[in-house]
């Protein structure tokens, strides 16, 4: 058990998840915790992490009754709150004393609870829904800890064991941003550019994909490699869903150990900590802990639970159909179960199923409630969906391919940028060009995107009620002699490393002019 | 004993082919009072099939059956369709021109000029065919007494030729009634006919056992001088003017035939070829009669339909310049044969079986677009008939007036599409009936293709058309197929509006088209054709040489005359000029039509391709008002709709964009709209911007995309008003200041800067202004807002 702690201390990161409607009686405060890791930590430490927590909310809570605290910056830890549901509180300690997560910025840990969140909810619905269900808190907790560990940990060597406690203590190197994910932002989508004739036929395509599927209520997700094409869904579960997608769904992330350019995969050379050596005799004591507490539900559960994060489980199929044996199998056909997940906005329940034609990915979302038996209803959209539609994917596919222009498609030379539009679509150079860059410039950048953020929260508060967003920009020299440059207008938002920039202001300031004016139609052209 | 006969193999066939009657006949039981083109044709064609093989060598017993089944067939259908008045695809209107006169001795078809010609004993009387009226009075012109075989005005209207005798033909000036009479030079050889021709070189062709003979006519001298001879021995001949080609048949059988087509352009000998003749046993040589072989124009191209009795086959042949191609055979369900070709449509009437069936040779299928029918007559008067005549009925029902006989042997197809019946000296013009054909057809695309091919009723065409596609989007077919109906009528329009063009720089043509007649139709294809045989420059036609590519090259060559009229080569100059007269005759005719009627005005449309924007307004806007629910399939439409226009270079006015926008903001599909106009689906306009502006009450989003489009727009003026109303005046201002707006008020910044109540903004508002717009000081704004701002500050001092 010490040697586990010292391990998971290592890792400089806790991340719990507690209700606070739950355990309010003295001797119950166990209840409330949802979820911790690491979870060989001593329940005194996980409770103590939690009522400090608790505290500051109540507290914050009284000056902002609708915002409560955000940030704790303390002096070797920083804690990182986000609400996720109604009282369901998420909470990341990331510690300040490594240099590597020192420049972390709070705001990318936020939209890591976030986006965890989301994912969450959309294979498993809402939290609250859930405990509601269950109220022993059992259910919660054995989805909670197999879903975060899968999260958490990037996708690394093949898992052979079933055991997912034996996973999660075999050291894994848990993914956390760095400074060296400035120039990306999470919780965003990325969209492939398209020309005005492929994006007819996309559209076309989709329409006869609904068409076909029978249903008018049916919405469809398409990728080309992993970027967006086209989305019917909203934008809140596009974000998520495209998330999952990119994770584990697309070409690159079925084929593990694929290229880097995607950011999701990418290892992160900044951070590399030498693998751990394996160290699995602490598993039996955790896993006694909650044996022993959730004893009843234990037997059930283990085998229940569903792991939609776990890695390298998905498949295509000989139809094309993407398959994986997470759900199970179908006991009568042998075909594997068709996952299903919530919408957030209607939470309606939807069967997920994934087609994939090379680099082009389609998922199209069937409402269950339209389909009658099953899976046997499924496959019959699934039929019908090839008869009607495989030409034209083949020939979307064919028509984004010829105007694909490979990873580095988005690369502007000379630039490294950001570009952000409404908080929910974004561009960024190429991961393998942003690594480019000097310690130095992203270090600075980091620095200058948290002062950005500040900035905008604070433009938020003030002038609620006038929709114009404010207008920022800011130029910074960093030490290396780099330009690091952030500019926000009307929703829109870029964030920009110069390194070859020469001295002058105003030679920088020209260089986003044109950066502008020839990628983003001048909206960042102040003059 | 021919009943017994006829029992006998009736009774042969019932037993050997039980089981396909049963299930032809099953078929049409279950489908009787909906009557579709090919309705139950697999069953048909294998009851056909096993009739055909029981009573091989009957040809006679063969047609009987078929007739049988015809017959049966169409009362069936008088059965099934009284209620509705009576379906056929083709028909004749009531009342038809008469001929009738004291004294005719017959009825001749001049079919150069589209004349009715009726000669008594000292004058001719004739009657315009073009446009088709049964009121048209006749004109009366004066010959001599005489034996007539066959009478032509010359192509310029002034003077007559009849044929006498088989030596002589005699020729009238119309105006000076002068005369004169060519003889033929040797006792040995007989005139078989002769015909007018536009031809360069010369006035009259005369046919001859011995050969062709080109002469030209002149009154001053009174006298035909002979061109050039083409010597040849001749059985018999075929002509028509619509193609300017002469078939002259030689040989025992008669079947070898060399053509000849003498068009403005010059004189093309077409190569000798032999018609396909079966035998029925070896020596056994059945010989070719001319009433056997028809000259047909359809879509510009000139075939050759030639009866083989013995095969009960109708073989085609097509016409290109350099080579003659068999292209497949027609079944024969009669002994007697005659084809029609209305709106380049073929009709074959089987005249025995009292049918006419329909074919579009437009791509290779032979298969018919119709089931056999009967001709029907409509606008029979009420005290005649109640209900529809059918096959072989007597109208003569209550008045004894004029006995019409259905398919009767007194009846005499004339090209293209009249028929002459001899008996009551009548003449009737055959017209489709298109809603019939399209609505006995369930194949929507092709079906439209079919229509959009129909120039003779241009406007009714394009209403049928669009009422088609309305239904089929409002009956929810699969976008795959509305997709390819409206791929189909998008290429027919880019067609149009290609071939339009081109016709532009031709001048008339088109507009002798508009016309809308089909004399206009058939000599303008037949100049189409006559190009084909321009010279050395034209192209080869390979025997394979497919139908899509054909249409190619009938562009081609309309650009090519184009080109050629641009270099002003003395050869389509001469043909610029004789088609200008050609369109000045029927120009004039067009205008009786009009005084006639004025209905007429909406049919001058040259076809019925359909622009986008009356798909917009005659298929999309009424379909979106009648479909409830949820859009997503109509905009599904609209998509593929758009996706045709792009693929082939179509613009697209903005009210279409405008309305998806409707639609989709209608039901909240605003992911859909914002990707839509993000990747330019819609493309951007102010139209556009504006809609998205209206809905962006109901999402921030549209309205930042709607700002997004109009500045890249460059649409300054309202970009600039928009962003002082979302209250960025500051950046409204840095803005106008870099376009250099000053359209825009002060007053409207100046107020958003003091309801801002920030007293530096609305100083630096009012310093700009009266930097950026000269004189502005001067105004009591300024005067104003600067009291205001003073007030500000001492307000703020205190």
């Amino acid at each position: 058990m010490g040697l586990a702690s010292v391990n998971t201390a290592s890792e400089g990161m806790q991340l719990c998840i507690f209700d606070l409607r739950r355990g309010q009686q003295e001797g119950q405060e166990l209840d409330k915790i949802l979820f911790f890791f690491p979870a060989d930590l001593p329940f005194a430490t996980q409770l103590s992490v939690i009522g400090l927590s608790e505290g500051l909310i109540t507290f914050t809570r009284i000056f902002s009754p609708d915002a409560a605290c955000e940030v704790i910056e303390a002096e070797r830890h920083s804690h990182v709150f986000y609400e996720a549901e109604s009282d369901i509180w998420m909470v990341m300690v990331v510690d300040k004393s490594k240099e590597s997560k020192a420049a972390c910025q709070v705001d990318a840990l936020r939209k890591v609870l976030k986006e965890v969140h989301s994912l969450f909810v959309l294979f498993h619905g809402t939290m609250r829904s859930m405990l509601e269900k269950e109220t022993s808190g059992g259910l919660i907790r054995s989805h909670l800890y197999p879903f975060i560990t899968d999260y958490l940990s990037g996708c690394g060597d093949l898992n052979l064991t079933c055991n997912f406690w034996a996973d999660f203590l075999i050291g894994r190197k848990l993914q956390l941003p760095s400074f060296h994910d400035c120039l990306m932002e999470r919780g965003t989508v990325q969209m492939l550019t398209v020309g005005r004739e492929a994006a007819i036929e996309v559209q076309s395509l989709v329409k006869v994909l609904e068409c076909s599927a029978g249903t008018t209520s049916c919405y469809s997700l398409v990728l080309f490699q992993d970027l967006l094409v086209s989305t019917t869904l909203s934008p809140d579960d596009t974000i998520s869903l495209f998330t999952y997608a990119v994770l584990r769904l697309t070409p690159h992330a079925l084929s593990s150990g694929a290229t880097s350019w995607s950011y999701l995969q990418r290892t992160n050379a900044g951070s590399q900590v030498p693998a751990l050596s394996t160290i699995t005799n602490s598993g039996s004591v955790s896993d006694n802990i909650y044996r022993s507490r959730d004893a009843s539900l234990d037997q059930e559960n283990n085998c229940q639970v569903k792991r939609p994060l776990h890695h390298n489980r998905w498949f295509r199929g000989n139809d094309g159909f993407l398959a994986s044996d997470i759900w199970g199998t179908d006991n009568g056909s042998q075909t594997s179960v068709t996952p299903i997940v919530y919408l957030q906005l209607t939470e309606e329940r939807m069967y997920l199923c994934a087609y994939q034609h090379k680099s082009l990915t389609i998922i199209l979302l069937v409402p269950v409630s339209s389909i009658l038996n099953g899976e046997q209803g499924l496959s019959l959209v699934k039929q019908q969906v090839l008869e009607n539609a495989s030409l034209k994917m083949l020939m979307v596919e064919e028509k984004l391919s010829k105007g694909w222009g490979g990873e580095n498609a988005y690369h502007v030379s000379g630039y490294r940028y950001l570009l952000v539009d409404d908080e929910r679509v974004s561009r960024a150079s190429p991961p393998a060009k942003v690594m480019t860059l000097a310690k130095e410039s992203l270090l600075a950048l980091s620095k200058l995107r948290e002062e950005v953020n500040l900035e905008k929260k604070r433009a938020k508060c003030s002038s609620s009620e006038v929709n114009c967003d404010k207008e920022l920009e800011i130029c910074v020299r960093a030490k290396n002699g780099a330009w690091v440059i952030a500019r926000t207008s009307r929703g829109k938002e870029l964030y920009m490393v110069l390194e070859k920039a020469s001295e002058t202001l105003l030679y920088a300031a020209d260089s986003v002019e044109k950066f502008s004016n020839r990628y983003c139609s001048g909206v960042f052209s102040l003059d | 004993m021919k009943e017994r006969n006829t029992t006998s193999t009736l009774k042969r066939i019932l037993v050997n082919c039980s089981s396909q009657a049963k299930e032809y006949g099953g078929c049409v039981a279950k489908k009787v009072p909906e009557v579709e083109r090919d309705m139950c044709l697999k069953e048909f064609l294998a009851l056909k099939n096993c009739m055909q093989n029981v009573c091989l060598t009957s040809v006679f017993c063969y047609i009987k059956n078929f007739s049988m089944s015809a017959n049966a067939s169409s009362s069936q259908l008088t059965v099934g369709l009284s209620g509705s008045g009576g379906l056929s695809h083709a028909y004749v209107q009531y009342p038809p021109l008469k001929c009738n006169l004291p004294g005719s001795r017959g009825l001749y078809y001049d079919d150069a000029n589209k004349l009715l010609l009726s000669p008594t004993s000292d004058q001719v009387f004739s009657w315009k065919t073009v446009p088709f009226s049964p009121h048209v009075a006749a004109t009366a012109d004066y010959i001599n007494e005489g034996p007539v075989l066959s009478i032509r005005y010359s192509l310029d209207a002034k003077s007559i030729a009849v044929h006498r005798s088989n030596q002589e033909i005699q020729f009238f000036q119309r105006e000076t009634r002068e005369t004169f009479t060519h003889m033929c030079k040797s006792e040995s050889e007989s005139i078989l006919g002769f015909f007018w021709t536009d031809c360069p070189v010369c006035d009259l062709v005369v046919v001859k056992t011995s050969g062709l003979d080109l002469l030209t006519v002149s009154f001053t001298s009174k006298s035909v001088n002979l061109v050039e001879t083409k010597k040849l021995s001749v059985n018999w001949y075929v002509y028509t003017h619509g193609s300017r080609l002469v078939l002259l048949a030689s040989g025992m059988q008669c079947k070898t035939l060399t053509g000849f087509q003498l068009s403005s352009v010059g004189i093309v000998r077409l190569p000798r070829f032999e018609m396909v003749m079966a035998k029925s046993d070896a020596n056994s040589k059945p010989v070719l009669a001319a009433e056997d072989v028809f000259i047909i124009t359809v879509y510009g191209r000139i075939y050759c339909l030639q009866i083989d009795r013995v095969a009960m086959q109708l073989h085609s042949y097509r016409f290109y310049r350099d080579a003659v191609v068999q292209q497949g055979s027609l079944p024969m369900f009669s002994s007697k044969i005659s084809v029609s070709v209305v709106d380049n449509v073929l009709l074959v009437h089987q005249v025995d079986a009292r049918v006419s069936i329909l074919y579009d040779i437009f791509e290779d299928s032979r298969a018919p677009i119709s089931a056999p029918l009967p001709l029907l007559l409509r606008g029979l008067p009420q005290s005649h008939t109640g209900r529809p005549v059918n096959v072989g009925e007597s109208l003569d029902r209550n008045s004894s007036n004029h006995e019409l006989m259905f398919y009767g042997d007194d009846w005499t197809f004339l090209v293209p599409d009249l028929i002459c019946d001899v008996a009551s000296k009548s003449v009737w013009k055959i017209h489709l009936d298109l809603e019939v054909i399209s609505s006995s057809s369930s194949e929507v695309p092709s079906n439209l293709e079919f229509l959009q091919r129909r120039k003779l009723e241009a406007s009714k065409t394009k209403q049928l058309c669009l009422a088609i596609t309305r239904a089929f989007i409002l009956e929810r077919r699969p976008v795959t197929m509305v997709a390819k109906a409206i791929d189909v009528l998008v290429s027919s329009y880019s067609h149009s509006v290609k071939t339009c063009s081109n016709l532009k720089e031709t001048k008339v043509d088109e507009a002798s088209a508009s016309v809308g007649t089909n004399a206009s139709n058939s000599s303008r294809s037949a100049k189409d054709e006559s190009r084909v045989g321009v010279g050395d420059k034209s192209f080869n036609l390979s025997a394979s040489d497919s139908d899509d590519q054909s249409r190619e090259i009938d562009s081609r060559d309309l650009q090519k005359s184009g080109k050629e009229n641009l270099l002003g080569a003395e050869s389509s100059r001469g043909e610029v000029q004789s088609s200008s007269l050609h369109t000045q005759q029927l120009g004039l005719g067009n205008n009786q039509l009009n005084a006639n009627n004025s209905e007429r005005q909406d049919s001058q449309l040259t076809s019925p391709a359909i622009s986008p924007d009356e798909m917009y307004s005659c298929v999309f806007v009424p379909v979106g008002e009648e479909i409830v629910g949820d859009p997503s399939y109509l905009v599904a439409i609209i998509v593929e709709f758009l996706r045709s226009t792009n693929s082939e270079k179509i613009k697209v006015r903005p009210n279409i964009y405008v309305f998806t926008i409707q639609l989709l903001v209608r039901y909240e599909r605003f992911a859909e709209l914002s990707l839509l106009i993000i990747n330019k689906v819609l493309e951007p306009s102010k139209e556009v911007a504006m809609q998205l502006l209206e809905s962006g009450h109901q999402n921030p989003q549209m309205r930042k995309l709607a700002l997004d489009m109009l500045r890249q727009l460059s649409l300054h003026h309202d970009y600039v008003t928009l962003l002082v109303q979302d209250g960025c005046y500051l950046e409204a201002l840095r803005y106008a200041r870099k376009h250099k707006v000053t359209s825009v008020r002060p007053s409207l910044f100046l107020e958003a800067a003091l309801a801002s109540k920030d007293s530096q903004h609305l100083a630096a508002v009012l310093r700009f202004f009266s930097d950026f717009i000269a004189g502005f000081r001067n105004t009591p704004e300024y005067q104003d807002y600067f009291r205001i701002l003073n007030e500000m500050n001492t307000g703020l001092a205190v």
